[in-house]
């Protein structure tokens, strides 16, 4: 059994931030990580960030995890990092089982910050079991991380900010997007994004979707239709497009599994992407040593992510008797931070994800 | 729609007409399903399939989703060998 | 119809651009119309021509007479929201951000491409320049027709 103070399940934009925040605080922790890169999402985003200098506006993703990863890197001594190692359980006495190629580890933890982030949103219609049905961060992933050109020919369904910026990012690859469908009637992500991806090319077609795909062994051909104001399929509107790939964005899913294990109170909050733990102010669980922060907690941007690491990072190692000597100061900063991230028109949905939680914080 | 080709649950190879099939029989709670079909209970521990069973739930009885119990995860998240586990064993000891 | 397509109207266009007679000099035209949580505009230019202030979600404002053209807002932009734009006898020069491969070469003639992905005319490369800072955006500045002015916006090989 290793002892810690501090562990961080998921090594993401939040995990790497509270990490190097505690570290500075003098705690000393250990950061699991089931990829074999550290980074989490930012490692395939290759296009520009938005947000403020302290998120690090107008790096690139990738640039953003090379400076988190640096930032912990710089804290040797008291970071501890465990890549292409999995968390297989977590139990209630903060005990974590881990798995490293066939390597079975118990750790014992005094506090833990759980930044799994969250998972792609599947989608049900017909043949979605298809080969050349992707998920937009799986063709993501093969492009950007492995330079793995995954199709010819796409059609994107979904036009929130993943579905737009993988659109850019495929067409950058030189491969053929079609089109971005979107069921609601409105474009979901960035206008700035849309506006990118139609100036080359690309349309945006509201208040469709896909019904089926088609093909044998792998996906040749989709089914689009129109749905009008009640989600209903247009009579008629049914479209046959040559492709061979669909990607499929719609939406991110908070990655909870380890913390149901320790029946972590949670609530389904739409607003927040999903069944997401209740937590209060300073990012603790129904559990007092289990924090989390990121995606796992609400599904926003990943400079939110960062900015909710920090925080968590600086309120966990206080708790754990290692006042970082900026704390005050670095407390404020933070939740300004985030309350600027959240206070343009984008962010009334995690404004007001977080209040339903709020309500059902000061019940219990 | 044909809902034997709408697929819920990659890991256990679950259809929508497998899922519907058993709310016609009078099945309401996820957890019921899932003991009968071992949906969610596959490599991925349901990361895909709560979220569609959710709301196939949901729509069926007409509850709203946020009162649609979803199931516990257990240990452990992953395939792991015995072997591995009882060399950690021998290790401790 | 910015919602719908991601292409903006012309009257909505025209609110970011100042009077013909300002183009005169090269001047930046921020095609910021949804307040999002962004500011390296307004943090990256030089002459603080462009405002977006505390909170950050605010749209961005250019001063007009302190902007010079300068271009670095141009790569400086996470959206590639913003190009730079000055009026020569029949011409109009633009100066865009650009990410694409094959890369533009200085003298070719390219297509000139509005907001719908459309072919409008031509457009002749420049200037093609990509420095360090600029983080492997390129900035091309590139000559097309005068009265494509509100309508052009990228460059298609």
């Amino acid at each position: 059994m290793i002892f810690k103070d501090l562990v961080i399940i998921g090594g993401g934009p939040a995990g790497l931030s509270a990490a190097k925040i505690a570290a500075e605080a003098g705690v000393s922790c250990l950061i699991i990580e089931r990829d074999p890169f550290l980074g989490g999402q930012l490692i395939k985003q290759t296009h520009m960030f938005f947000g403020s200098e302290k998120q690090y506006a107008k790096t690139r993703g990738l640039d953003i995890a090379k400076i988190l990863i640096d930032d912990c890197l710089k804290h040797q001594d008291l970071i501890e990092i465990m890549t292409s190692t999995t968390v297989v359980g977590l139990y209630k006495d903060k005990v974590i089982t881990t798995l490293h190629d066939d390597t079975y580890n118990k750790i014992k933890a005094k506090s833990i910050i759980v930044s799994t982030g969250a998972s792609e949103r599947f989608f049900a219609f017909e043949n979605n079991d298809l080969p050349g049905v992707y998920g937009a961060g799986a063709v993501q992933t093969l492009m950007n991380v492995y330079g793995v050109k995954p199709a010819d020919k796409v059609i994107m369904v979904g036009s929130g900010n993943i579905g737009l910026i993988v659109s850019y990012q495929l067409h950058q690859a030189g491969v053929k997007v079609l089109k971005v469908i979107e069921a609601a009637s409105n474009i979901g992500g960035y206008k700035v994004h849309a506006s990118k991806i139609r100036r080359i090319g690309i349309p945006i077609e509201t208040r469709k979707t896909i019904k089926r795909a088609i093909g044998k062994d792998k996906v040749e051909q989709v089914e689009i239709v129109s749905l009008d104001d009640d989600w209903n399929i247009v009579d008629n509107s049914s479209e046959i497009i040559d492709v061979d790939a669909v990607c499929i964005s719609v939406g991110l899913i908070p990655q909870r599994n380890l913390l149901s294990m320790i029946d972590i109170k949670t609530k389904f909050i739409k607003e927040l992407g999903g069944i997401v733990p209740i937590i209060n102010e300073d990012h603790q669980t129904s559990d007092k040593d289990v924090y989390v922060c990121g995606d796992v907690s609400g599904v926003e941007e990943a400079s939110s992510a960062i900015v909710e690491g920090y925080y968590t990072g600086l309120i966990a190692a206080r708790n754990l008797g290692k006042e970082h000597q900026d704390f005050k100061t670095l407390n404020i900063d933070y939740k300004n931070q985030l309350l600027n991230l959240r206070s343009g028109p984008f962010g009334k949905k995690t404004l007001k994800g977080l209040e339903i939680m709020k309500e059902d914080a000061n019940v219990k | 729609m044909i809902k034997e080709d709408v697929i819920i649950c990659r890991c256990e190879d679950i259809t929508l007409k497998d899922i519907t099939d058993l709310l016609d029989e009078g099945y309401q709670t996820f957890e019921e399903i899932k003991r009968i079909l071992r949906i969610g209970m596959g490599a991925c521990q349901g990361s895909t399939c709560i979220s569609l069973l959710q709301r196939e739930i949901s729509n069926y009885h007409n509850i709203p989703i946020e009162k649609v119990e979803t199931p516990k995860v257990r240990p452990l998240m992953t395939g792991v060998k015995l072997k591995s586990i009882s060399e950690a064993y021998k290790n401790e000891s | 119809m910015l919602n719908k397509t991601g292409v903006p109207s012309l009257s909505l266009i025209k609110t970011k651009f100042p009077e013909q007679n300002k183009l005169f000099k090269a001047k930046a035209i921020t095609e910021c119309y949804e307040e999002i949580p962004c500011n390296p505009c307004s943090t990256s230019c030089p002459f603080e021509a462009i405002t977006i202030g505390e909170d950050i979600n605010k749209l961005p404002v250019v001063d007009f007479d302190k902007c010079t053209g300068c271009g670095i807002c141009v790569y400086s932009c996470p959206g590639l929201a913003i190009f730079t734009v000055a009026l020569k006898k029949e011409k109009a020069i633009f100066k865009i951000p650009y990410e694409l491969l094959p890369y533009p070469k200085v003298d070719e003639t390219w297509k000139a491409v509005n907001r719908d992905g459309l072919v409008i005319g031509e457009a002749i490369i420049k200037k093609v320049i990509l420095k360090p800072k600029q983080d492997r955006t390129l900035l091309v500045e590139v000559e097309v027709d005068k009265n494509l002015l509100y309508d052009f916006i990228t460059i298609k090989e």
